[in-house]
């Protein structure tokens, strides 16, 4: 299946509804890093995290390093959803709340705690405090589904993993890079 | 046999290629480094060379050879990196310069004017290198093109009329002796008349260079060396005897009193002709080696002069400023790390179990830190540039600007020697050019108008650069229309900058061009005479620290104000807390620091007020302008006055916690502009500490309080 196929098939996906097109790229940008099996089938692989107790993921080639929870140095005057600065080997990195940015009740601080550190564009980096990260999950692309998100208009799409469901976060909208 | 053929025929791995490809791409940046080198010293010699043209000066002849020599290693560069339409333009100029440096060019001549244009087409060639592209074919094309020119050039100029040196008597083994170049400077020098002479002196074998070197700067300081020869007369044992040629302005007598080298004979051989005729026809056979009068100064103990060493020009490396910035990072680690040996001394010190090794590991602490701080000072010493550097690219963009304009404009440099970090240097430039361009765009009036205005046809920039204790001060003054409050104050609340019952001072109302947002429209900048982009020239040098100010007087011009530090790379900061939080200040803001207790502060109109030597001093507590919270406001507090600029401040704090090295960092993350956080530095423990930018915060108080 060559790449180009699969982009068409991606948006055949999101094309039918209008408010598909603005995330039709973020999500083929991580199409296109997402390489072919041996099989010739089409996978993701996709960082589970939980946030109060629910399961999500996120690109893993989105993913730089995931680090223990350390002293976090608060930044005044700066919005909730931004728990503080840490130094990670001579970078001074900022550290979002991922609960509190998604609007959803955080969970009880225990340590399973992780500050994953993200790449942006360019060289921009960031780090997220999630709950805790349980392991990597390879879906095949075709089992990902199109999601509304409930309220959550940074999941669009989600996938199946056992009698459970997985919500895909749009990382470019979680964090602003793309403006809101 | 066998073997060695396999070898060589084997298809290289792709390791191999990687490493060719990697070698080579480092090769051509070395390339690029070092042609850039020697294409900045060409262009800086050629204006000079061109000053000297528009003075109607005698050209200096180690200027034009130093530009002769630039040329040579350029081509000698070129060769060996297969640049082949750099080398051949190279050796083209080269061509033409050594002409000149041995008379057989005019300095009128077509073919000199078209040094600068080659020089610039070598520039662009060497943009395309350093983009990747390598020559491009428009490269090659505009080389041969100009090389055509040349040969032109060459063809139509008329040789200047050589003279015979057999008119003149010197001893011919001295004569044989010379080379094209220097026989064609002692053309030149009895054609200015110029009094000639051999200088004969003795030097012991294990020091000659010096000697030598230091009688030929004593010469330099009157006269010219025209050759060095060894000379023949028999020298004493473990002694070398050299002759020295010379060329001068003052007559031998006086020569022979200045030279301190014992052992020294001066023999004239043309005494200087009064006249300082052209035409060497009618000073031939004058007086030409006639009187040889020998002034002896065997056995003069005189301590050797401090002369300028001649050799360190061939001292200095380029070396690539990232390799400067990898030792820069090395260096601010290992003083994060010995800040964290400091805390662990303090922990042990304070614990009386551990004091003794405490005071041991104390003891080491302070000689790691003496010599780091050797260390630290020997890497930014390396890093420091002079401003000449960014001068000459502001020369050559006023040079375009004018043609390209039309206007008239002078620019003025003065402070070219300050010397900055070389990374603020390269942050600079932008903000400068900018301000520059400005200037010429909009605050220069067209020669009618300032006529008009009484002032005159020529507009003037000027640029200043000095040294302030540890910051340096650059201003960029026009002598333009200034700028008009009344339409600032316009845009500013049509763009709702401003509120319209802020009623602002005059220097306030200037700074609003700083402001993100003002001056974005067209029409703005015709009016306020000042373009877009200020705002972009602030943050370019909050980034680095510094701070911008500007004055104006309508009509008369307007003066930017800026403040930067020497360097960025280490910066000295006190760190306080206030609450829970520690915060880093940088020291080159804070003026003084002292205790104040609750009763020390007064109030006025709402403000509070600290009388510090009997001048009242506006108080802010920094909880206050941070929006966190203060351990308590009826306690003892302590004062940081911070300055920036005329601005004064006094800043409220819980503790002061110590001064240390920090090296400040930018923030990453989505957060892109955090108000009044210049950035976060990493101490010895690992935490990352938010460092106050002083300029923001003193900027908004000062916003706030002309608005209340």
């Amino acid at each position: 299946m060559s790449e180009s196929n699969t982009l068409d098939s991606h948006s055949n996906v999101t094309a039918p509804t209008p408010d598909w097109l603005g995330m039709a790229r973020s999500a083929s940008a991580a199409l296109n890093v997402s390489a072919a099996d041996d099989c010739g089938e089409l996978l993701r692989e996709l960082l589970v995290i939980g946030l109060a107790g629910n399961p999500y993921a996120i690109a893993v080639e989105r993913v730089r390093e995931i680090v223990r929870v350390r002293p976090l140095t608060r930044i005044p005057r700066s919005p909730d959803w931004l728990l503080g600065v840490v130094a990670l080997r001579g970078e001074v990195v900022e550290v979002v709340d991922l609960c509190s940015r998604l609007g959803i009740e955080a969970g009880e601080d225990n340590r399973s705690r992780r500050i994953i550190v993200l790449h942006g564009d360019g060289n921009r980096v960031t780090g997220v405090m999630v709950d805790s990260v349980s392991d990597v999950y390879r879906v095949n692309e075709d089992d990902i589904l199109p999601s509304d998100g409930f309220d959550l208009s940074a999941v669009v799409e989600m996938c199946r993993r056992g009698n459970q469901f997985i919500s895909i976060l749009d990382l470019d909208r979680v964090l602003g890079f793309v403006d809101d | 046999m066998a073997v060695r053929r396999t070898k060589k025929n084997r298809a290289p791995t792709r390791a191999e290629k990687a490493k060719a490809a990697a070698s080579k791409k480092k090769d051509l940046r070395a390339f690029v480094s070092e042609a850039e080198g020697i294409l900045e010293s060409l262009l800086e010699d050629l204006s000079v060379l061109q000053d000297q043209g528009s003075l109607d000066s005698p050209f200096d002849p180690d200027l034009v050879n130093r530009i002769f020599r630039s040329a040579h290693s350029l081509k000698g560069l070129a060769g060996m990196f297969e640049m082949e339409a750099m080398g051949r333009l190279a050796h083209h100029l080269e061509d033409i310069l050594d002409g000149f440096r041995l008379g057989r060019v005019n300095a009128d001549s077509p073919v000199i004017k078209l040094l600068d244009g080659g020089v610039a087409l070598l520039v662009s060639i060497l943009s395309h290198v350093e983009a990747g592209e390598g020559e491009t074919d428009e490269d090659i094309v505009a080389t041969n093109g100009f090389i055509q020119q040349i040969e032109e050039a060459v063809a139509a100029s008329i040789p200047p009329p050589s003279d015979d040196l057999d008119a003149f008597d010197i001893d011919p083994t001295v004569l044989r002796a010379l080379t094209e170049y220097e026989e064609h400077r002692l053309h030149e020098n009895i054609r200015k008349g110029r009094e000639i002479a051999l200088v004969d002196s003795n030097f012991d074998m294990a020091s000659f260079e010096d000697g030598l070197s230091d009688l030929s700067a004593a010469v330099r300081e009157v006269g010219e060396v025209i050759s060095t020869l060894p000379s023949q007369g028999a020298a004493p044992e473990s002694q070398i005897r050299f002759s020295l040629l010379v060329a001068m302005d003052i007559n031998v007598e006086r020569l022979g009193e200045r030279l301190e080298q014992p052992d020294t004979e001066i023999r004239l051989i043309r005494a200087a002709q009064s006249g300082k005729s052209d035409s060497s026809e009618s000073v031939a056979g004058d007086s030409l080696g006639l009187s040889e009068e020998v002034i002896k100064q065997s056995g003069k103990t005189a301590e050797p002069r401090q002369f300028e060493s001649l050799r360190s020009i061939g001292d200095t490396i380029r070396v690539d400023v990232r390799k400067l910035d990898e030792l820069m990072n090395l260096v601010g680690e290992l003083v994060i790390q010995r800040n964290a040996i400091g805390d662990i001394v303090g922990k042990l010190s304070s614990d009386p179990a551990t004091a003794r090794t405490g005071a041991g590991l104390g003891k080491i602490h302070f000689a790691l830190k003496r010599k780091l701080k050797e260390l630290q000072a020997g890497v930014l010493d390396v890093r420091m540039v002079p401003m000449r550097q960014i001068f000459e690219r502001l020369s050559r963009v006023v040079r375009r600007l004018r043609r390209d304009l039309g206007k008239d404009v002078e620019l003025e440099f003065s402070g070219s020697e300050t010397e900055l970090d070389k990374l603020i240097v390269e942050n600079l430039v932008d903000p400068l050019v900018h301000l520059v361009r400005n200037s010429f765009d909009h605050a220069i009036e067209t020669p009618a108008q300032r006529v008009a205005a009484g002032k005159p046809t020529a507009g003037k920039i000027c640029i200043r650069a000095m040294q302030r204790g540890n910051h340096v001060v650059i201003e960029v003054e026009d002598d333009g229309r200034g700028m008009d409050t009344e339409a600032i104050l316009a845009t500013a609340r049509e763009q709702g900058l401003i509120v319209d019952s802020e009623d602002l001072s005059r220097r306030d109302l200037l700074n609003l061009v700083f402001e993100p947002g003002f001056s974005t429209r067209d029409e703005v900048s015709s009016t306020s005479g000042r373009g877009v982009g200020m705002d972009v020239v602030r943050s370019n040098l909050s980034s680095m620290g510094g701070s911008v100010e500007l004055s104006s007087t309508a009509g008369r011009g307007t003066t930017v104000t800026m403040r930067l530090p020497i360097t960025l790379a280490i910066m000295q900061a006190l760190i306080v807390s206030v609450g829970d939080e520690r915060y880093a200040i940088p020291i080159a803001s804070v003026l003084e620091t002292l205790v104040v207790e609750p009763g020390d502060i007064g109030r006025s109109e709402g403000q509070e007020l600290l009388n510090l030597r009997g001048e009242p001093l506006l108080v802010k507590r920094l909880a206050e302008e941070l929006e966190v919270e203060s351990a308590s406001r009826d306690n003892r507090q302590f004062a940081v006055v911070v300055g920036v600029g005329e601005r004064r401040l006094c800043l409220l704090v819980d503790r002061l916690l110590g001064q240390q090295d920090a090296v400040i960092k930018p923030i990453k993350g989505p957060l892109q502009d955090i108000p009044g956080i210049a950035g976060a530095a990493e101490l010895g423990d690992q935490n990352a500490i938010l460092v106050i930018d002083v300029s923001a915060i003193t900027a908004e108080v000062s916003r706030r309080q002309d608005a209340a």
